[in-house]
């Protein structure tokens, strides 16, 4: 106690020492949320990750199926949420790095014969970094920075391009995309729909889900939350800012790309709707739901619209695209930063960046301190 | 000669469609600042209620004159309930009327089912020019897009309500200073804007007949096209919508029609790339 006290003095010199009380019992408060706040976004990584793994034992196969589609949809979340909700770039053209991946590995394996996993994985994704880095590196590098709306109607405008020439290019089979692409292997292992092909794409989530938390908690994801929340003094601080924003975008392409490559493989057919516009904005409207700017948002947004939807689609598929619309306005008007908000307090979704302090009173004041405005 | 002649008027009635449909857009994105997803479906809805108005048994007029109303009236309650929160925020903008324009779109296609439903044309056949024939409702539209065009003009630059308006958009703290109800000016800009794609629809559901996306096939081409003119100004979108519609129209008669339609998007977004402020910059009318 006393040296708590000691530390508010110092910090404070010179004031009135019930403003230190003040100040002191305000740090304990805020140590508690801190505490308190730390516990909710692991608790539910954990719940989501526990309830991904049991999923197949419990359900049904054709369900097993539909989930492993929802978790490859929710990496492709996953990589929108990168642009969007950490570096602020609004894309609406993601479903361009998804479809076009989709369609290099669907004619890897019609033209070439190449279904190893470790070939066309890693051929996807690059294919995704490649898109991403032109497309990107166009939309948002030169002398004068882009404006929001550019870069956002540019990516929609490439997204329906690519719709258009997917359709109309004989060679990428036109309006009917390439039907029954070959199953990926592992030497003579077929990955067909199922059990194995859900845990591979699971574990492939889970993987990338750790790097890009690792990514967004690292001194390049404070440098990329500074730019979401004002741009114009990040680059006063010295930051290349359009270079961050490519760069993310990049790495958002290529993990689109992933997503990508998987999901021709799983559903045996790629067509042109995988580039276009409606995939592009489906995205939005998953991570939209699920909140924007944490990662977890991502995949429980996909998750909910998805399953929801499944399960809706038997009886009112007329109207659920309807109330889907509905939701999303509601979400947009009242809860901007998603469902999850619900359960997740604004401190931690912005999160801390650096190492964590080791608990001792001096440090979480520290902490305070600088986190107050 | 006569095949040169019909090339020119397909691409002059095809330009004309597009300005029909970007002159609202673009009021609405220069005059409000939004990029407004919903407007594909108000030329959506304007096109359906035409069609209603056929499937009724009512002249197809009558239908014609009514969309521009009703599409006008639902923008103004529109933007009073929900436009009216996204002025600060122009993605928050793009996202929300993305969101109204999905839940018009899917309604009508409650309605319509997935069908292409064809009104006919209120002026039919077709106007003689010695051995070339033109239809005459695709010259209608010409026609009545470029009073449409003038009519919004002279609204803009010679009325009281004009000048209003763009006061409101340069500086809207000085107009509500002035005395100027702002609410109310976007509420009407609002409501004009998307009264003019309940016209564009009307006028242009004979040509493409009715179905679901017709709205969307437009969208992308607007924005396009008011990126490419330039926004702050009436007569910036204009001039991009002539340059757009007239390219995707143009193109497609040199090259295979694939190449084109690709080709046009790229030429776009490359020229909006390196003039930002597009055609013709600066605000006014």
């Amino acid at each position: 106690m006393p040296k708590s006290m000691s530390v508010v003095r110092e910090a404070i010199a010179g004031d009135e020492a019930d403003d230190a009380m003040v100040e002191r019992v305000a740090a304990g408060q805020a140590k508690e949320q801190v505490k308190a706040g730390r516990k909710v976004l692991p608790i539910v990584e954990g719940v989501v990750l526990v309830a991904a793994l049991l999923a197949p034992l419990v359900l049904q196969d054709y369900l097993t199926v539909f989930a492993t589609r929802v978790i490859i949809l929710a990496l492709f979340a996953l990589s929108f949420d990168l642009v969007w909700g950490y570096a602020g770039i609004m894309s609406f053209g993601q479903a361009l790095f998804f479809g076009s991946a989709g369609y290099g590995v669907a004619l890897l394996a019609r033209d070439l014969d190449i279904t190893n996993i470790f070939l066309v994985l890693p051929a996807g994704t690059l294919i995704g970094l490649t898109f991403a880095l032109l497309l990107g590196g166009f939309l948002l590098l030169g002398r004068h920075p882009s404006s929001v709306i550019f870069v956002s109607l540019g990516t929609l405008t490439g997204s329906y391009a690519a719709d258009r020439l997917a359709r109309g290019w004989y060679y990428l089979g036109g309006q009917n995309g390439i039907p029954s692409i070959a199953p990926m292997s592992l030497g003579g292992y077929e990955f067909t729909e199922g059990p194995a092909f859900y845990y591979l794409v699971l574990g492939i989530l889970v993987v990338v889900y750790l790097l890009c938390r690792f990514l967004v908690r690292s001194q390049f994801g404070l440098a990329l939350a500074g730019l979401r929340e004002n741009e114009q003094r990040i680059a006063f601080f010295g930051y290349k800012a359009q270079h961050l924003k490519a760069i993310i975008f990049a790495i958002g392409g290529a993990i689109a790309g992933l997503a990508g490559s998987l999901y021709a493989f799983h559903e045996g057919f790629v067509w042109p709707n995988m580039v276009g516009v409606v995939v592009s904005t489906q995205v939005v409207l998953y991570v939209l739901f699920g909140g924007s700017g944490t990662l977890i948002g991502a995949v429980i947004g996909t998750v909910i619209v998805e399953g929801v939807s499944f399960w809706l689609s038997d009886n009112y598929r007329d109207i659920w695209p309807i109330i889907l619309g509905l939701l999303l306005l509601l979400v947009i008007l009242f809860r901007p930063l998603g469902l999850i908000s619900f359960v997740l307090g604004e401190r931690e979704r912005v999160g801390s960046f650096g190492a964590r302090p080791k608990g001792t009173e001096k440090e979480t004041e520290k902490e305070k301190r600088n986190a107050a405005p | 000669m006569a095949n040169a002649f019909v090339a020119a008027f397909e691409i002059l009635s095809f330009g004309a469609i597009i300005v029909l449909i970007v002159l609202g857009l673009g009021i609405i994105a220069s005059m409000m600042g939004i990029f407004n997803f919903a407007q594909g479906e108000f030329v959506l809805l304007g096109a359906y209620i035409t069609y209603l108005a056929y499937a009724k048994g009512l002249p197809i007029w009558a239908g014609m004159v009514a969309a521009p109303f009703v599409v006008g009236a639902l923008g103004f309650v529109l933007e009073a309930l929900i436009i009216r929160r996204f002025y600060a925020a122009p993605i928050v903008a793009m996202l929300g009327t993305y969101a109204l324009g999905l839940i018009i779109r899917e309604a009508v296609r409650g309605l319509i089912g997935g069908f292409y439903l064809t009104v006919p044309e209120p002026i039919g056949g077709s106007i003689d020019i010695g051995a070339m024939h033109i239809s005459a409702w695709r010259f209608t539209i010409i026609v009545i897009t470029l009073l449409v065009m003038a009519g919004c003009y002279l609204l803009l630059s010679r009325t009281s309500f004009g000048l209003r308006m763009r006061a409101t958009l340069e500086n809207p703290s000085l107009a509500r200073a002035s005395g100027i109800s702002t609410p109310l000016m976007y509420g009407a800009t609002f409501a004009f804007g998307s009264a003019l794609a309940g016209l564009a629809g009307a006028l242009i559901v004979p040509v493409f007949s009715l179905y679901a996306d017709l709205g969307l096939r437009f969208l992308i081409q607007g924005f396009v096209a008011v990126m490419v003119g330039g926004v702050g100004s009436f007569i910036g979108p204009v001039a991009g919508a002539g340059v757009i519609g007239t390219l995707s129209a143009a193109l497609p008669w040199v090259m295979a029609p694939v190449v084109a339609d690709v080709l046009v998007f790229v030429l776009a977004i490359v020229f909006i790339k390196f003039r930002p402020q597009g055609l013709i910059a600066g605000k006014g009318v």
